[in-house]
């Protein structure tokens, strides 16, 4: 009865229009969200920070700069750090104040920490809560009231605040682990309930009654009957996931609780630019634009989405 | 009716004590000893081990963890004769004040920052959606539509930073912030809290926004609003009372516990504005690894939520019949 | 004499007629049966005489309703014939009531917006008295009660009831029984019977069913992608049908003295 707004909602009541979809699901789904110019120029960006996450060495070598080098040339000392200049040929998107270091080099290394940790939580949050949800929504009783126990529990916690306080507590030695596993405990519930709604209205379907009628385990009920009809749902949960993921891994480091400096992150630089907005305001607005434009992609990507595989759900 | 409250109390009750046990734990496994953060640098074992034993650290965890719930309930005495007050939430060894005072002290601040933030939000996104909804695939629409995503995207620190670069350094319409209490200069006061409520409003107005439209859309779309047209009820009687009503009121009954989610703290917002409320003294607690506060804040802000979580339900009974008689209870 | 008359009377969605220029007469006091598969336009034929067409979709040709021209009138006058001149039972009482009012109120919504200056004690009384024609038992009692504290057959008597409660001289029952257990059907038809008998309303029964018609209606029409196939009296319709498609109807209703695996499917199916 209560509902959370994060974005990672989806109606859950959407079981009979994605219920039946075909195998070839996600080669249409990818041809339908090319043809909208909107939608592939979301996507262009997704794939350009992905390229530039995963070729960031090779890219820092050629822009000439490496995150972690200080450059005293290209600040002044005696203003207290302010930057000379702003874009420049040396320094493409300009350097930080204060040390000097190359924003560019750092925007590539940041987008690592933030698809990495945004990725892997999505990973991990959509394996809890499609197991936990096909085994509450398809065994129903005593597994179902556990789970759903432990799931409202999960949810009535004030997870931003805890995660933090949890992080601030751990060392700081593996974080980008523990990040991705924190994120991961209080995020599955979100999915796993929508699973669990829809799994448990795809039990009274007649392929399934069919299905277990014939003699089929339940283990082949759920992996070849009830999974694939999940396929839909799961696809545009992980797209609106993942920018949710993105948000907060840059707001934890935004606070200090994330990624570890001095590895980069868009958070994390923002972070620092706090002390700086009103003079250096380059220093904000380019990671700051490099993660609005990222979250929007995937949201802008996650709507598409979401009216290809299900048009008659609500928005 | 009866039994329907005294189920969701016994289940708030619970849910607030697994809060604490959970977070006690968490805290007791993971947190550095704070005996060597009283201690200090000139330290020896035997003056950690006497700290410990003075604070009861030495103590297994189930004793520890009774003697914080009766701090809750009944208050606790600490060494030195510092008395804590049930609810005694804990004692900050760093800035040596009573963990429940410093929160007492912040939470106004907090919660004219929620309440202001709350109101710009609901307003913001209800007509926004109702415009959305009756606009349905034409240019308004499309174009709150569009703001709603961007809104969304917008990462709240981010939207500070560039508001508080616009309005204050740019353009200069507002003034640099500074904290004024409000008897000083209401003026002063009134404009300091613009950036932040607006800051926070658009996340939640952005999402508010998307739900209206829909549930009006859906709420069109229902038979009864066709029952009553066929009555021949005034359009304005039909919006009102058969579209409005069922459409509006989960978004408020949402509203409640975001409400109860922000009376933990805005951390971001609040650090970013350098407002003194709940938030930025967990933000700063963090910096400085003050536990016991953390984890006051923590507390805090699950109660506010449980809390307002089980208010909403209530309130929803009231408002909705059908919960009422505990059909879905 | 007749009440309603409609001629070739058209609804289009896009380039689909889905009421394809029909006729049709209903007299003061009778009971016209319009019969037809789903998807024949029975439904939007209803919709069309009450003017609550969804917006895509335009209506063609003539609708006369005692004298005034319903294609012609403007919204302010079509919603003071609404609901008092002509009321609807729909087919889904849950859906088709508010779950936010209690059903006193709502009946009472309809009486009042006809009739200016009527207290809301008036208009409470008006709903009892309402309920008490549907024989609800305890109206006085169960006026303050919502929708889902009915059980199916007692909502639909609430929608009857709202309907009767203006003294309307047409009322169109669309599949009033469909969503109906079978025991509650017949009381509901009887009860509809009653009313029209009791308040001289004239009756429009829209149904696929035609055991349905056969016990209420007088006349019928029987529609098929949106066009009459067969017009008459039910007793000549249903001992003599003239149009292929309606002899098919009356071959797939399942008599008594017919033997199991002798139901026959309508040929064509729905299109």
């Amino acid at each position: 009865m209560t509902i959370p707004t994060t974005g990672l909602t989806v109606p859950a009541d959407s079981g009979q229009e994605t219920a039946g979809t075909t195998p070839q699901l996600r080669a249409s789904v990818l041809r339908t969200l090319l043809r909208d110019p909107v939608a592939a120029a979301c996507l262009a960006y997704i794939v350009l920070v992905l390229m530039m996450a995963a070729f960031a060495p090779l890219i820092v070598k050629v822009s000439g700069w490496d995150p972690y080098e200080f450059d005293q040339s290209a600040i002044d000392a005696n203003m207290g750090g302010i930057p000379l200049g702003g874009f420049s040929g040396s320094h493409w998107l300009g350097v930080e104040p204060g040390t000097g270091r190359d924003i560019f080099a750092r925007i590539v290394y940041g987008a690592r920490a933030s698809m990495l940790i945004a990725i892997s939580a999505t990973v991990l949050t959509t394996l809890l809560g499609v197991v936990f949800g096909l085994l509450a929504g398809y065994f129903g009783g005593r597994t179902d009231m556990v789970i759903s126990r432990v799931m409202e529990f999960l949810m009535a916690f004030p997870a931003l605040i805890f995660m933090i306080a949890v992080l601030s507590a751990l060392p700081a030695d593996d974080r980008q682990y523990l990040l991705v596993v924190v994120i991961s405990v209080f995020g599955w519930p979100y999915l796993a309930r929508i699973v669990r709604g829809q799994t448990m209205s795809l039990k009274q379907r007649e392929f399934v009654e069919a299905a277990v009628a014939s003699g089929a385990s339940r283990s082949t009920v759920v992996f070849t009957e009830i999974l694939p009809n999940l396929r839909s749902t799961i696809l545009v949960m992980v797209t609106l996931a993942v920018p949710g993921y993105i948000g907060t891994e840059a707001g934890l480091s935004f606070l200090g609780v994330g990624v570890v400096p001095p590895t980069p992150s868009w958070g994390q630089m923002i972070a620092s630019s706090v002390n700086w907005y009103s003079v250096v305001p380059l220093y904000f607005v380019v990671p700051g634009t490099f993660l609005a434009l990222l979250v929007l992609s995937f949201m802008v990507l996650g709507d598409r989405v979401r009216s290809v595989v299900d048009p008659k759900g609500r928005s | 009716m009866t039994r329907y409250v005294v189920n969701r109390l016994a289940g708030m009750v619970l849910v607030l004590f697994l809060v604490c046990l959970f977070t006690y734990m968490v805290f007791f496994l993971l947190s550095p000893d704070p005996a060597v953060q009283i201690c200090g640098k000139n330290c020896t074992p035997e003056r950690i081990d006497q700290i410990r034993a003075n604070l009861g650290l030495d103590e297994p965890f189930v004793t520890q963890f009774l003697n914080f719930l009766r701090g809750l309930f009944i208050g606790r005495e600490y060494e030195g004769g510092i008395n804590c007050p049930a609810p005694c939430l804990g004692y900050s060894f760093q800035t040596s004040q009573v963990v429940t005072d410093m929160i007492v002290q912040r939470l106004p601040v907090t919660a004219v920052v929620a309440v202001g933030a709350a109101v710009l939000w609901l307003l913001m996104g209800v007509v926004g959606g109702l415009i959305s909804a009756v606009q349905e695939g034409k240019f308004a629409d499309r174009f709150i539509a569009g703001l709603t995503l961007g809104g969304m995207s917008v990462p709240n620190y981010v939207l500070a930073l560039a508001l508080q670069y616009v309005f204050v350094v740019w353009l200069q319409w507002l003034p640099f912030p500074q904290a004024v209490p409000f008897a000083d200069d209401p003026v002063q006061w009134f404009l300091n809290f613009i950036l932040p409520w607006s800051v926070l409003a658009i996340g939640y107005a952005s999402s508010y926004t998307r739900l209206t439209r829909a549930n009006v859309i859906d709420t069109l779309d229902e038979n009864f609003v066709r029952t009553a047209r066929a009555k021949g009820l005034r359009p304005d009687l039909v919006w009102r009372r058969h579209a409005l009503r069922p459409a509006l009121t989960p978004i408020v009954t949402i509203a409640g516990m975001d409400f109860a989610g922000l009376l933990g703290g805005a951390l971001i917002t609040e650090t970013v504005f350098g407002i003194n409320g709940v938030g930025k003294l967990a933000a700063d607690s963090i910096t400085k690894n003050d536990q016991p506060v953390i984890m006051a804040v923590t507390l805090l802000a699950a109660f506010f939520v449980v809390v307002g979580n089980m208010v909403v339900d209530l309130l929803y009974s009231a408002i909705d019949p059908r919960v009422r008689v505990g059909v879905s209870a | 004499m007749t009440l309603l008359q409609a001629k070739g009377l058209t609804v289009t969605f896009g380039a689909t007629n889905v009421v394809d220029g029909i006729d049709f007469e209903v007299r003061p006091g009778g009971t016209l049966g319009i019969v037809g598969e789903s998807g024949s336009g029975k439904s939007m034929t209803s919709l069309a005489i009450m003017g609550l067409l969804p917006s895509s979709a335009t209506r063609a040709g003539s609708i006369d309703f005692a004298g005034t021209e319903l294609t012609k009138v403007t919204e302010r006058q079509m919603r003071a014939i609404r609901g008092d001149r002509i009321a609807m039972v729909f087919q889904d009482p849950l859906s088709s009531l508010n779950p936010y009012y209690t059903v006193g109120t709502q009946i009472a919504e309809a009486y009042r917006s006809h009739r200016s200056g009527v207290s809301r004690k008036a208009a409470r009384a008006a709903a009892i008295e309402a309920m008490d024609r549907v024989h609800i038992k305890d109206a006085g009692k169960r006026v303050d009660d919502y929708p889902h504290q009915f059980s199916g057959g007692m909502r639909q008597r609430v929608m009857i009831a709202m309907a009767l409660s203006t003294e309307p001289e047409l009322i169109i029952a669309d599949e009033p029984t469909t969503a109906l257990d079978v025991t509650v059907q017949a009381q509901i038809l009887d009860l509809l019977a009653e009313v029209r008998r009791d308040t001289g309303a004239a009756l429009i029964l829209i149904t696929h069913d035609l055991a349905v018609v056969s016990e209420v209606a007088d006349d019928l029409i029987v529609m098929r992608h949106g066009r009459v196939v067969e017009t008459g009296t039910a007793e000549q319709i249903f001992s003599d049908p003239q149009a292929p498609y309606t002899q098919a109807l009356l071959d797939a209703v399942p008599r008594i003295d017919d033997s199991i695996g002798d139901l026959r499917p309508v040929p064509g199916g729905p299109a």
